[in-house]
């Protein structure tokens, strides 16, 4: 063993500690000189705005990337990281934020990656395989998810659970997890919570990152801030406005802004009992001036439901009306196209939403190609002077707007997606949780966003896995369970724990 | 050292104009090469004899392009390009009244071809490789069935005198086959980067999902582009029949490899969403120029491929790691 002191007055060293990191990538500085220390039996939260150097952060100490400068320790040994395998030897395990599942391998497979349980001849036991990771899921109180289903065939919800229990099942004692609750509804952040409680409790660290206030203040024991790629502190029970103010620099005087009455019940978008993959007896009415909220656990058709009302997913059966005139989607062009016209924002705005390398134009006029073309040859004038005009009326922060838009923010992201569609003048907006994994002060941008535009007239379908978001932000909220719409709630009963509470009643008695 | 890379930084070449730039740089430094080992390499002469072989490789190399930018592949370029080539010298039998409907003809069962090629992937989902290079086979079939394995007739004609011209004729000191490869460079390059049709190509191949949430016909946009890969792979055949005079067996064989290397060498991202036309173009120079080096150098063909494949390797390898770096 290398110089391995023991620390003064008996303390022991950190479990794990960084200092003086500095990483850059191309120009941009993710982290420049941030320091970092979490202690055995903590759990500790990271809590920053994007690009903050949180995930680099994590990256590094899980020994994924290589800092530029700076130092790693584990135990209070120096250690330099050439891959995760030498994390992993530590005992330091990473949960990564984008999933790194094979889809076409069975949740058994997956779990046991590299760990497989083998005959005599060298060859995996393929039942054995199959019990272990029962055994495994079993033990970590994760009884809903089948090992031997394809991992493709499983909700995302239920694909980031495998994910952490992959790695929770090499038991390491220190747990790194990258905003491991963003597609997790209020049920397996209970889980969850529960899980590193445990791990807590057997004196293991657990350092881990969210965008959720509650969720961080419910369980971390300390919380170090992260503000432009450095720490501003480490603190042990802050408010939450004053974390807020540390993080952004500023003083957000309300999270949510105030919500004006709906004025007249015109209504822009009705639908009478909807049916099809994932859905049943839908009906609900959207009215001009309206924010509409859909709640409820995830993988209980919000998803679906956006998917049919955008055309993207056939109806069974049901009528959807827009402006009173019943619709027939065959796909998004006729939803785009239909009278007041619906969007979307996708679930997941970097697979389903953007064109990443393409420029932050291309991405914006992509739905309005055939207004701004004449006989096919796209006006590059009008084009240049209508982006211009949006990007300034929703603040986009981009270089230029023939900048890519995969280098812009994840707000900025979300408001591309958004201009989108105002400038395709859709008058009903379907944004399907536009705030996941998005900081503090770009969710306040966004939130008033949404008055502005519901203001102005158009109506708004708003789905969030966040109840405290929907209950403060919506006129009304659907709680949808089992594909069906388990409650509709106005204010003023409408609160967050109402919502939780018609998500997870018991199970609807067909 | 400062200065010259500010000025580059200054210049702020996109990656696409980068890699064309490569591919012609490599072209010139071949023909210096070429010199060397076989002094009046670099004539004028020589030079034009290049690009007019080049050009019946930029030609197809369009079509494919078109394809590998949304993602997809056509390996169906050497039997529609055979077919297309004895279907013209058939139906027009060598002659110059019969010429306008021959080529009509000739262009439409290209660009029909492709259309199937396209309506496979598009509704059946039916993977590029699987389907274009089915089609390939049947195109085979067909075209050998038909002429009797080239043995008929109609199979012996010449094509007709203004097709032979439309290669061959010099216009300004250099033959019109450039010329029209030129337009054709305009053209394309025109369509990809100004046209709604060329966005929605580029958005497909970016993202064909995103694209479809975004209200775009990928379909429609997708039966197109194979369709115009079908009609430049039987525009090339036209014309490589005007350039020889006469149609053979096998004739589109080159053009399949080399087609798919000029759009990998010009910097078209080979899974789709990156790349332009006018890489595609100096990517075909510059295969050209080394092909004609390397017959220069009086190497064999066995040792002519495996150069082939080795670029190939080593370009796709640089380009990645360029990707990875950004």
């Amino acid at each position: 063993m290398t110089e391995s002191e023991p620390a003064a007055g008996g303390v022991l060293p950190p479990a794990v500690e960084a200092t003086g990191l500095v990483k850059s990538f191309g120009g941009v500085r993710a982290l420049a000189g941030a320091d970092f220390a979490a202690a055995a039996g903590e759990v500790h939260a990271l809590v920053g705005e994007n690009g903050a150097g949180k995930s680099t952060l994590i990256k590094i100490l899980g020994g994924r990337l290589r800092p530029d400068a700076g130092s790693v320790r584990f135990g209070g040994e120096a250690i330099e990281l050439h891959g995760p395998d030498q994390a992993h030897l530590r005992g330091a395990w990473t949960v990564f934020q984008e999933l790194t599942l094979l889809p076409w391998m069975t949740v058994a497979e997956n779990l046991l990656l590299r760990h497989e349980p083998r005959g005599a001849l060298g060859f995996i036991h393929r039942r054995r395989l199959s019990r272990d990771a029962d055994a495994a899921l079993e033990r970590l109180g994760i009884r809903h998810i089948d090992p031997d289903a394809l991992v493709e065939d499983i909700a995302l919800a239920e694909r980031q659970i495998v994910e952490i229990a992959r790695v929770v099942i090499k038991n390491p004692d220190i747990l790194l997890l990258d905003e491991p609750t963003s597609s997790l509804g209020e049920h397996e952040v209970a889980w969850l919570f529960d899980l590193i409680r445990g791990l807590r409790a057997r004196g293991k660290c657990v350092v881990f990152t969210s965008h959720r206030w509650n969720e961080i203040a419910s369980i971390a024991d300390r919380i170090t801030i992260f503000r432009n790629g450095a720490d501003v502190g480490t603190y042990r029970g802050i408010e939450e406005s004053e974390a807020v103010t540390l993080m952004t620099g500023q003083r957000l005087d309300t999270l949510f802004p105030p919500l004006p009455p709906l004025a007249a019940a015109t209504p822009m978008l009705e639908a009478r009992d909807l049916a099809g993959q994932g859905i049943d007896e839908v009906g609900f009415t959207l009215h001009r001036g309206e924010i509409l909220g859909v709640g409820g656990l995830t993988g209980h058709g919000h998803r679906e439901l956006f998917l049919t009302l955008f055309g993207a997913q056939r109806a069974g059966r049901g009528t959807i009306r827009a402006g009173g005139k019943a619709l027939r989607l065959r796909g998004p062009r006729d939803a785009i196209r239909a009278g007041l016209g619906i969007a979307l924002v996708p679930e997941d705005r970097k697979t389903e939403g953007l064109l990443l390398p393409m420029a932050v134009r291309d991405n914006l006029t992509l739905a309005i190609l055939d207004r701004i073309s004449r006989l096919g040859v796209v006006r590059a004038g009008r084009e240049r002077e209508m982006t211009r005009q949006i990007a300034q009326a929703l603040q986009i922060k981009a270089p230029s707007l023939l900048h890519p838009a995969g280098g812009l923010s994840g707000g900025n992201q979300q408001k591309v997606l958004v201009g989108r569609w105002l400038l395709a003048e859709s008058r009903i907006l379907l944004l399907y949780d536009v705030t996941r994994g998005v900081d503090i002060a770009t969710k306040h941008e966004i939130y008033q966003l949404m008055l502005r535009l519901v203001d102005e007239g158009r109506a708004i379908l708003f789905y969030s896995s966040d109840a405290e978001e929907l209950a403060h932000l919506c006129h009304r909220v659907l709680v949808m369970r089992e594909g069906r719409i388990a409650a509709s709630l106005a204010r003023p009963a409408l609160s967050a724990e109402a919502i939780v509470a018609a998500a997870v009643r018991e199970p609807l008695v067909a | 050292m400062a200065r010259g890379s500010s000025a580059l930084a200054r210049l702020r070449l996109g990656r696409d104009r980068r890699r064309t730039l490569y591919a012609l740089a490599a072209a010139a430094m071949l023909f210096v090469l070429g010199e060397i080992v076989h002094p009046g390499f670099a004539s004028l002469d020589s030079l034009e004899a290049v690009l007019t072989v080049a050009s019946f490789v930029g030609l197809v190399a369009a079509g494919q392009t078109f394809v590998v930018l949304i993602g997809g592949i056509d390996l169906s370029v050497p039997w529609i390009l055979n077919g297309a080539a004895i279907l013209l010298v058939t139906s027009s039998l060598g002659q110059n009244e019969r010429a306008p409907y021959a080529v009509a003809l000739t262009l439409a069962m290209g660009a029909g071809v492709g259309m199937l090629n396209g309506l496979g992937v598009a509704f059946l989902d039916v993977p590029a490789v699987v389907i274009t290079l089915a089609m390939n086979g049947i195109m085979e079939g067909l075209t050998l069935g038909l002429s009797g394995g080239l043995t008929c007739q109609a199979c012996a004609s010449y094509a007709p005198p203004i097709v032979q011209q439309a290669v061959h004729r010099q216009i300004l000191g250099a033959p019109a086959e450039l010329y029209l490869w030129l337009a054709v460079i305009i053209i394309v390059s025109f369509v990809l980067g100004r046209t709604r049709f060329g966005r929605h190509t580029y958005a497909i191949g970016n993202n064909l999902r995103a694209s479809y949430l975004a209200g775009i016909s990928v379909r429609f946009t997708t039966v197109m582009l194979y369709a115009l890969s079908g009609l430049f792979s039987a525009l090339a055949g036209i014309l490589l029949v005007g350039f020889g005079g006469q149609a053979s067996l096998g004739m589109g064989a080159p053009y399949l490899f080399q087609s798919i290397a000029a759009v990998v060498i010009g910097g078209v991202y080979i899974l789709g969403g990156r790349g332009s036309y006018i890489g595609a173009a100096a990517g075909a120079a510059s295969l050209t120029a080394l092909v004609s080096v390397l017959l220069a150098m009086n190497m064999p063909d066995y040792g002519r491929s495996i150069i082939y494949g080795v670029v190939i390797l080593v370009l796709l390898l640089l380009y990645g790691r360029e990707e990875s770096e950004r």
